[in-house]
């Protein structure tokens, strides 16, 4: 059985062949998922242009229901993007090194859930041609947004996230794009000759690089967990029943990573196997992002407890009858479905033998996040359906135009993180060079066995080489 | 004055760092480790130890950002609020602090991370050409030590590459 | 600049919400409501349509709630205690609320609005600008009485074919589809009063605003008027039920006190105060 995170005697130079192989010459398969992913973007611009015409009514909004997919999914993809910050910021400051092979997809996913999740206030706007009124430009007219709205502190949020996640993901990837430059031809080579800045590996930029990477992680990760919690905002600043909540900005951060992890696990077995990147993202890396995934899990359910808890000892009897509707109303089937995928599925992570097996993973993983995905939906629409005045208690189903343009988004983010693993390397070569690197030589191998020793490991007694990098 | 620049690739660290360690003992009179620059596919926890601490102001480009950030920002924020005569109130104030600290907080953000990037390109010399020894093998898995000099000591410092087990030397002179 | 204006205004600017924000308070105008008077019949939401162009929108839409319906007849079967589960007679169990919106001191839906298009005007009014508007149909959701309405269609379009155009009122304009819209109080109403005033060179006195429920009510159930006025009809009801603006609890310990307003507890504050049906037990 496999233990260790990844074999110290990968040579250098395989990393590269390996990492750059993947970007090279893609196979029939992927031309069929970028169509498909096409296609699906297709049905999106479809639905958004008759909207556009018509209005919103086609969305099947109603009132009291002025928000339903498009808010739900907003805050789904935004919690998405948490992820990559988790794995490169995170982790990076605790020295975990095993986040070295998978955080640039995760990062990138991260990008590009923030340019999926940035679409839907836009979609949803009844008057989408208005929609810079928001930013805070100077008019004459002495006209500004709102800066009291969480809506404008999204607007905010999101941009700082998205250009500082970008600039993350880019300056982590110079030193990739050098290698690429140095080993492209033709149109790659000039791309990659710009974007890598002229970086040449000097100590000088090594020095610099660390130190930036270093601010980086610490800037981002202030502002992940503030991106989510002013989205959670977005609700718990109203005085509606079941958004006015307390608990809000770290149960939405909590979501918000978990369903980025459970969206990790994905993308780490769809590039495992049809890059077959399986030296390097190992099963011991998919254990512990598994773990991980799992303790989030049980932040989420614990926090998801305390809220049922506080509103039913709270004894706000409006935010009690929701509470109640959420268990027993209309929306209790896709409620409950919510908690069995959000907190008992979880539980097959605890399990070892299920957490090496990949396509269970797999599975497990597209249902955690279909979890959370209802999370966000029965956040937003049961408070609309039953709030304070029960003569506009409703109940409504969203139509085609909301989920064309819901499934659309799927596509949308599928067509980007295509195209990113064919142009940008979706694994960090020189940070797992380091990682390499640094298991060859500081790594003590009778800790090693100590720590990783199960029953029934052969003890390994090849002493790994220290020559030659 | 026609500078020479001559760069050893090593097969690994320890050859490149006992080089330096040499050079950094005066092994050829006139060059000094400030003269070396170490090229290197990954980043090395001992470069610092070996090259000496030569420091970095990104952090204080991170500072000064982040400070102009909150700053600016909630003085943006509260003159653009003082100066919107029909903005809604909901019983609030015209200066909201709560809302203004969250939006400063992210401007902090923002700008600090836009000047950290700013200084790692002025800092890390980057968006300038490359240098002409540059030697792809360096992306790869060779380790590059790189010294500028006087033409006298060209001879003595290839011995000393040499005596380190040198992959390959090559060497450019300019004007 | 900017930057001396703020500081030397900085108190005004953190303080003068308690006043009225960047300007004194000219009116204020409120409602009085009693529901010993109100029959349900209606009256009052039909006027509120042809007054204010709002669109008729037909079965389907009505049925699927993306209707438009400023003031709304609440009804509610559902009091046991009055006979509500009385098969023959129903009626008897039933309560009528009229709903229109209740212009709220600290009203909700203005801080949540991104763009600024729902704000508080010196009347007291909390005004709707429509060319502002961009749809994002937050104020709606942070509404607690729902009193805000959505155009999900360009209604215009269908709801006055030739020649119903020419009973269009000229005074307010026709609403297109993405904007957010409610009950203003009949502002174009307001409006004339005030000019009228203006020309006789008075003060506007009570009784120079009437909005179009008020006038249509036949049992006079709805009193509007000017809240600072201290001679105004709606005055004298607020005092005489003790509701007072400002205040989240009116003391209920007075049995003969009727006056509240809905949902005072959320500490909106709204200009609308009802009188509570009184029946025999």
């Amino acid at each position: 059985m496999q233990t260790k995170d990844i074999n110290e005697n990968i040579a250098w130079a395989k990393i590269n062949e390996d990492v750059l192989r993947s970007m090279e010459n893609p196979r029939m398969g992927y031309w069929v998922a970028l169509a498909a992913c096409v296609a699906m973007i297709m049905c999106a611009v479809l639905a958004e242009i008759y909207q556009y015409q018509v209005g919103m009514g086609p969305s099947g909004l109603n009132w009291p229901h002025m928000w339903d997919l498009y808010i739900a999914t907003f805050v789904f993809w935004i919690g998405m993007s948490h992820s990559g910050t988790l794995l490169s910021a995170i982790l990076h400051i605790i020295q975990a090194d095993w986040r070295k092979p998978i955080y640039r997809f995760a990062e990138a996913m991260t990008l590009f859930s923030l340019m999926t999740a940035g679409l839907f206030p836009i979609i949803h706007l009844g008057r989408v041609w208005n929609m810079y009124w928001v930013l805070p430009y100077v008019s004459d007219r002495g006209i500004w947004p709102n800066f009291r709205s969480p809506l404008v502190w999204d607007a905010f949020a999101i941009t700082t996230y998205m250009t500082s996640s970008a600039l993350f993901l880019f300056i982590g990837m110079i030193p990739d794009l050098a290698i690429c430059r140095d080993n492209a031809r033709g149109w790659r080579q000039k791309l990659y000759t710009v974007l890598s800045l002229g970086w040449q590996g000097d100590d000088r930029q090594w020095r610099h690089f660390r130190r930036i990477y270093l601010m980086m992680a610490c800037f981002l990760i202030p502002l992940a967990v503030s991106v989510h919690s002013i989205v959670s905002a977005d609700f718990a600043m109203s005085i509606m029943p079941g958004w006015h909540v307390t608990t809000f900005p770290p149960y939405f951060v909590a979501g918000a990573l978990y369903s980025g992890c459970a969206a990790i696990i994905t993308l780490f077995i769809l590039l495992r196997y049809f890059f077959r990147f399986d030296e390097y993202m190992t099963i011991p890396i998919m254990e512990k992002t598994c773990k991980l995934t799992f303790a989030i899990a049980m932040v989420w359910t614990y926090l998801n407890l305390i809220e049922f808890a506080a509103t039913w000892y709270g004894h706000d009897p409006v935010a009690k009858e929701l509470l109640i509707q959420k268990f027993i109303g209309p929306h209790a089937p896709f409620f409950w479905t919510m908690l069995f995928c959000g907190s008992v599925l979880p539980f097959t992570l605890a399990f070892e033998k299920l957490r090496r097996h990949m396509p269970t993973m797999f599975v497990v993983s597209l249902f955690l996040n279909l979890g959370m995905w209802l999370e966000r939906w029965m956040i937003v629409t049961p408070t609309l359906s039953f709030s304070h005045q029960p003569f506009a208690w409703d109940i409504m189903w969203p139509s085609m135009v909301q989920w064309a343009i819901v499934f659309g988004s799927f596509g949308w983010f599928g067509m980007l993180f295509l195209i990113f693993v064919k142009v940008f390397p979706s694994v960090s070569m020189y940070e797992v060079k380091e990682m390499v690197f640094h298991r060859r030589h500081y790594h003590s191998d009778e800790l090693e066995s100590k720590f990783h020793r199960r029953a029934g490991d052969r003890q390994s007694d090849a002493d790994p080489s220290r020559e030659g990098a | 004055m026609k500078r020479y620049y001559v760069m050893g690739l090593f097969s690994n660290f320890e050859e490149a760092f006992s080089t330096i360690s040499e050079i950094r003992q005066h092994a050829i009179p006139g060059v000094t480790v400030d003269d070396v620059t170490l090229k290197s596919p990954i980043e090395h926890p001992e470069i610092e130890e070996i090259l000496g601490d030569r420091g970095s102001p990104v952090p204080k480009f991170s500072l000064f950002g982040a400070i102009f950030g909150a700053i600016f920002g909630f003085l943006f924020l509260a003159s653009a609020q003082a100066n919107f005569l029909t903005q809604p109130q909901g019983g609030k104030a015209i200066i909201t602090l709560p809302s203004n600290i969250v939006l400063s907080y992210e401007m902090l953000i923002l700008f600090g991370v836009l000047s950290t990037v700013i200084g790692f390109m002025i800092n890390a010399r980057l968006m300038t050409k490359r240098h002409p020894l540059y030697s792809e093998k360096v992306s790869l898995d060779q380790v590059g030590v790189m010294l500028e000099l006087d033409e006298k000591n060209v001879d003595s410092l290839k011995e000393l590459f040499k005596k380190h087990k040198v992959l390959e030397i090559r060497e450019e002179v300019s004007q | 600049m900017s930057l001396k204006n703020i500081l030397e205004n900085w108190s005004h600017y953190r303080r003068a919400h308690e006043e009225g924000g960047h300007h004194e308070y000219e009116h204020m105008w409120g409602m009085a409501i009693d529901l010993n008077k109100c029959t349900g019949c209606n009256a009052c939401s039909v006027a509120c349509y042809a007054e204010n162009n709002l669109p008729t929108v037909g079965k389907d839409r009505m049925r699927k709630g993306q209707g438009l319906h400023w003031l709304r007849m609440e009804r509610y079967w559902d009091e046991p205690d009055l006979g509500g589960d009385d098969k023959e007679y129903q009626e008897r169990g039933g309560s009528f609320l009229p709903m229109m919106c209740q212009h709220c001191n600290a009203a909700t839906c203005e801080p949540v609005c991104p763009v600024a298009a729902t704000y508080h005007t010196p009347d007291g009014l909390n005004a709707q600008v429509y060319n502002r508007c961009i749809g994002s149909r937050y104020c709606s959701n942070n509404c607690p009485y729902r009193l805000r309405y959505f155009n999900f269609y360009s209604y215009y379009e269908e709801s006055w074919p030739e020649p119903l155009n020419m009973q269009l009122n000229p005074d307010l304009s026709v609403r297109d589809k993405g904007v957010m819209e409610k009950c203003t109080f009949c502002i174009q109403r307001i409006r004339t009063g005030k000019d009228a005033a203006q020309r006789e060179g008075r003060e506007v006195k009570d009784g120079d605003v009437v909005t179009a429920c008020a006038q249509t009510c036949p049992t006079e159930a709805i009193v509007f008027g000017d809240l600072l006025d201290k001679d105004a009809q709606v005055t004298k009801l607020w005092k005489a039920q003790e509701v007072e603006l400002g205040r989240a609890k009116q003391d209920k310990s007075d049995g003969e006190l009727r006056g509240y307003r809905v949902l005072e507890g959320l500490n909106t504050d709204p200009c609308v105060m009802y009188m509570d049906r009184v029946r025999e037990a």
